[in-house]
């Protein structure tokens, strides 16, 4: 009941699962996902040890500097996708102001590491209630002749890996938090593993209630909430949507503790964002949105993921550079 | 005479003295000759008995056959050897005698010698141990704290009957010198918890301390946090079962309520009656509470989104109804609930700070007429009303959360009505993320309902059978044992 080291992988997961409810089309056809995830977990897992371990072999203020870039990138982004996705399903309801205005105040009371912590593990239990819920309330909506025979093509399994090798920044975030006690193990893999197979068999539910269709459907998970109806209430697509608001926000939170463990030294902010910076990141992600407002955000998305690979990757190859040179110096 | 050391002759203390009290008028001071030797007796003849003292103390000293020798050889005769019931420690500053006379004893001064013998003929008026007025109990004890502190520290100790029980006294830094009393199981309480508690009250100031309530800004880590850092009783039971979970009390002179900490959130939907009632229905009254908070905060807010926002939600007969309710109206369902709500504030504080005589007048004005009259003129629609006065109803299921349900429901109401479906999802986040961020004294604030684990079922949403309870009581600093 102490919180002495509060564990992050519950906001790391839920973080994850965002990018599953907030999709705005579906990726591929859940046999050629469940195929690729076999590689694609272990690989991503991999990619996030790797970035870990060369990370922490001494990451240079340009690295860390280019890392917070990247998530404060990737928030912006985030609050974008949401808004057009809110803008697609209620014209008009809510301007860019107010949907961040709306996400981003409830991270003034998430600056705590354990306050984040906490909350993540509760949003994850009603975010599994409220997926349970929508199954069920969907349930006679779910027809498995919907299952498409075809023989898959070696384009689907493209599409899949395409899509499940999207390298979010959750896989990397792991080698900025000093260690702590009680940490799970295998916190990578469980967390890829968790992503994927989630995604794999949400498109399964998918593939269930749209058949064929499938593909073409946009905001694809939010259209099996609003069909779905229990007794006399016949639209509850809002439960579900406030659930994946409190997800998303949870996801800018911890974005926004990485950022500040990333640009500031300091012991105090290994536990919370100090309450003074806040006005700068409030007005900061605002004036960012209304900058990329009228993006493409799909290409955008992309980038971001092109992007984060490059991150990795100069990160990884420099940590190796690191590693050698170390080598080297203890044979000479 | 600004020395601080009470002075060896008897004139200059009594000539200081009455510069100090000369003007009170319940300041008492006699001379009189103790074997051969000038003293003089002082008291506040409101807290001491002049009797009383005369009976103990001055009655024994003439029935005395032994004569000491000189100022302090009384002084010493009088501490150690004679019957005469004085305090084991005399008093030699100006700063202790002051404490010591207010806090109703008799003093003896002595010419010659520069202490002063305490004698405790204390009889202040005080009220009698009464029933709780707010924590309605049907079964358990019915005694309430008083405000004398040594009078809650006996009722405490009644209930509390164990050897490992400390109640540590101190004087509060305020200009009163309130005092304060800590209390705790030495051998259940988390010791860093009460060590790190007992500081942070040595270092509080404040001007005055009329309450124990004065306490619970400085025990919050986060001062933008809604939730309480700590929770109140006035029911000794309460408190000894507190102490039982390895918890400590305060309890502050001249208030009838005891603090507790740490304090979680589950504590607010528990009573002495759940433990008395049996298993199931005292599960039942629990999650009866946790739906009434929910309904209480979210209630008006659901109802106000669902009416401005997202009509798609309500079943379509009810819709109907809704619709023409709302028609009738001139107001937006937001302005509507928010001053519906406003005016039960209203009537409710006035029904609360009116004269007893007139109060149920009041409510009865506030409810049934203004109620009524509004509905019939068309200000306000029926279901706004029925929702409203549902809430305010399910507010006082939980009435130690009722400050924070009262603020978290206007900030609903307003966040939905502006934002809808944004708003919602933003204050329930809101809420949510002050209980997770609330951590007293380290500890998880939503323990035991978060994270899941079997103490939850054991005694959290629900309790569990009392075999089962009492194989292992919850004991707050176990864990780190």
């Amino acid at each position: 009941m102490k919180r002495d080291c509060p564990s992050l992988l519950a906001v790391l997961t839920v973080s994850l699962l965002v990018n599953i409810f907030l999709r705005s089309q579906s990726a591929y056809w859940p046999r050629a996902g469940a195929a690729t995830a076999l590689v694609c977990v272990p690989l991503l897992a991999g990619v996030g040890y790797c970035f870990s371990a060369a990370w922490r072999c001494g990451a240079s203020s340009l690295a860390r500097i280019g890392f917070a870039i990247l998530l404060l990138g990737t928030s912006a982004l985030e609050l974008l996708q949401f808004w057009q996705m809110f803008q697609r399903l209620y014209p008009g309801a809510a301007s860019l102001t107010v949907v961040c205005l709306t996400v981003l105040l409830p991270v003034l009371y998430l600056r705590r590491v354990s306050a984040l912590s906490q909350t993540a593990h509760v949003v994850l239990c009603l975010l599994l209630l409220g997926t349970g819920f929508l199954l069920l309330t969907v349930l006679p909506l779910l027809h498995f002749t919907n299952l498409q025979p075809v023989v898959l093509q070696e384009k689907d399994y493209a599409a899949a890996a395409n899509a499940q090798l999207t390298l979010y920044p959750e896989y990397l975030l792991p080698a900025l938090w000093p260690p702590r006690g009680r940490e799970p193990r295998w916190t990578r893999l469980r967390l890829s593993a968790i992503a994927l197979w989630s995604d794999v068999g949400l498109h399964l539910v998918l593939e269930l209630f749209y058949g064929a269709a499938l593909p073409q459907r946009t905001d694809p998970i939010h259209a099996v909430a609003r069909s779905g109806a229990l007794s006399i209430f016949n639209r509850l697509e809002s439960a579900q949507l406030i659930l994946w608001i409190m997800a998303l926000t949870l996801k800018l939170a911890l974005y926004l503790y990485a950022m500040s463990l990333l640009l500031l030294h300091r012991p105090q902010s290994e536990t919370s964002v100090q309450l003074r910076h806040f006005p700068l990141y409030f007005g900061g992600l605002w004036f960012l949105c209304l900058l990329l407002r009228k993006i493409d955000i799909t290409r955008a998305m992309q980038l971001r993921n092109t992007a984060t690979w490059l991150f990795a990757l100069w990160i990884g190859m420099g940590g190796a550079a690191a590693w050698l040179c170390r080598k080297i110096r203890r044979g000479c | 005479m600004q020395d601080t050391k009470i002075s060896r002759s008897l004139s200059q203390n009594l000539q200081y003295l009455r510069l100090s009290f000369g003007a009170s008028g319940d300041f008492y001071a006699k001379e009189l000759t103790i074997c051969g030797v000038p003293c003089a007796i002082v008291m506040f003849t409101g807290l001491s008995s002049p009797e009383k003292l005369c009976h103990l103390a001055l009655d024994l000293l003439d029935h005395d056959l032994f004569f000491p020798d000189g100022s302090e050889g009384l002084c010493d005769y009088l501490l150690t050897q004679s019957r005469a019931p004085s305090e084991p420690r005399p008093v030699s500053d100006w700063e202790t005698f002051i404490e010591m006379i207010s806090n109703g004893m008799s003093l003896l001064l002595i010419d010659g010698c520069s202490r002063a013998v305490v004698f405790s003929t204390q009889e202040m008026p005080q009220r009698s141990v009464g029933t709780p007025t707010g924590e309605g109990n049907m079964r358990g004890s019915q005694e309430a704290f008083t405000e004398l502190l040594r009078n809650n520290l006996s009722l405490l100790r009644r209930q509390f009957r164990s050897g490992t029980l400390v109640a540590e006294i101190a004087t509060a830094k305020t200009r009163a010198k309130t005092e304060y009393c800590l209390c705790y199981d030495r051998l259940l309480a988390p010791k860093e918890t009460i060590d790190a508690l007992r500081k942070q009250l040595a270092e509080i100031e404040l001007p005055v301390l009329l309450d124990s309530a004065y306490f619970a800004s400085f025990l919050k880590q986060d001062k933008l946090n809604l939730f309480p850092a700590a929770a109140y009783t006035e029911r000794p039971a309460t408190a000894c079962a507190r102490l039982c979970e390895g918890k400590a009390v305060v309890l502050v002179s001249g208030c009838p309520y005891a603090l507790i900490v740490p304090s979680f959130f589950a504590e607010h939907f528990e009573c002495l009656d759940d433990y008395a009632s049996g298993a199931v229905f005292s599960g039942l009254i629990r999650l009866l509470k946790y739906t009434a908070f929910f309904l209480a905060v979210f209630g008006p807010g659901f109802y106000v989104m669902a009416v401005s926002f997202t009509p798609e939600i309500i079943p379509i007969q009810l819709l109907t109804t809704l619709a023409q309710a709302e028609r009738a109206t001139p107001l937006p369902p937001m302005l509507e609930m928010l001053g519906v709500t406003l005016l039960l504030e209203i009537v409710r504080e006035a029904g609360l700070r009116a004269p007893q005589s007139i109060s149920h007048t009041v409510s009865l004005v506030g409810a049934l007429i203004l109620g009524e009259t509004a509905v019939s003129a068309g200000i306000v629609s029926i279901p706004i009303l029925t929702m409203a006065a549902a809430a305010t109803v399910a507010t006082l299921a939980v009435p130690s959360l009722y400050e924070q349900t009262i603020l978290f429901r206007f900030a609903v109401i307003l966040l939905t009505g502006c934002f809808g479906v944004l708003g919602l999802a933003c204050s329930a986040l809101v809420i949510l993320a002050m209980a997770c961020g609330s951590e007293p004294f380290g500890y998880d604030y939503l323990y035991p309902l978060m994270p899941l684990t079997r103490i939850t079922w054991r005694d959290g949403f629900v309790r569990s059978i009392w075999s089962r309870l009492a194989r292992q009581g919850e004991v707050i600093g176990r864990h780190e044992a």
